[in-house]
């Protein structure tokens, strides 16, 4: 508390107001938008939209998914998106359809469903195209 | 230039190929990159493959190399791909390498896939 150097804080601070992290044990319903960091450690069910998701190996979603970089170690249904990096992790067990740029898959990860690949990689833009007034805001 | 060599060579046509079905030397077969194949080629225990083939690749272990093309099915315990399939791969470890192209359908028990790799297929997942 003394001493001032606090210099990087911050812009911590400005990511965390980005941040959506559902911890294990909890379970979530809805739309989740123009996020920064998305960290899913519970249940999550519905539409997610973020730049970095994470579905740790206790998380469990279901529903649609994009984001830029996604990494997966838990349990995921539904329709997931990367515009960057995809990374699929050894404890992972992904159904459904998987759009990605670049993937990368682990020894041990299961998967079912269809792989499309991005002819190009382009950069991730947070705010919804059909809605470009309601930037940064997290709906119901 | 010896008579065995140029009929090796002469591999084209659609027949059923078995490489190193009776012999105890270390059974490794490798198809050199200019090997254009229409059929079927069964090995025992390794394939190396760089070549092009229409038709159906099978045995233990598959090793497709980053020219190799295959149009067709790939049959094994193991196959890594770092070249190009049109059509089915079915092991049980699947390893796809960065420069590795699948279209079509991958059966596998295990998989793993490295960046860069282009993949647009269906994927079924068997214990």
């Amino acid at each position: 508390m003394d001493d001032p150097v606090v210099d990087s804080f911050p812009q911590d601070q400005d990511n965390d107001s980005k941040t959506i992290m559902v911890g294990s044990g909890v379970r979530l319903e809805g739309r989740i938008d123009g996020a920064q960091n998305a960290d899913v450690a519970g249940t999550l069910s519905g539409t997610l939209k973020s730049s970095t998701i994470n579905i740790d190996s206790t998380g469990n979603f279901s529903g649609d998914m994009s984001g830029n970089d996604i990494t997966i170690s838990g349990q995921v249904e539904g329709d997931i998106s990367s515009e960057n990096y995809l990374t699929v992790n050894q404890s992972a067990t992904v159904k459904g359809t998987i759009e990605y740029a670049s993937l990368q898959v682990s020894y041990g990860a299961k998967i079912q469903g269809t792989l499309r690949h991005r002819g190009s990689v382009h950069s991730y833009s947070p705010e919804p195209v059909e809605q470009p007034t309601e930037n940064d805001q997290v709906s119901e | 230039m010896s008579i065995f060599g140029s009929n090796e060579k002469k591999a084209e046509e659609n027949t059923t190929y078995f490489f190193n079905a009776d012999k105890d030397t270390v059974n490794q077969s490798t198809l050199a990159k200019d090997i254009k194949i229409h059929g079927s080629v069964e090995a025992k225990d390794y394939i190396e493959f760089s070549g092009s083939i229409t038709g159906t690749l099978k045995s233990s272990t598959v090793n497709l190399k980053p020219s190799s093309y295959v149009k067709g099915t790939v049959t094994g315990d193991t196959v890594t791909v770092e070249g190009e399939v049109d059509g089915d791969i079915q092991a049980k470890d699947v390893y796809i390498k960065s420069t590795a192209k699948i279209k079509g359908t991958i059966r596998y028990t295990n998989i793993d896939i490295q960046n860069g790799s282009i993949i647009n297929a269906d994927l079924f997942y068997s214990s």
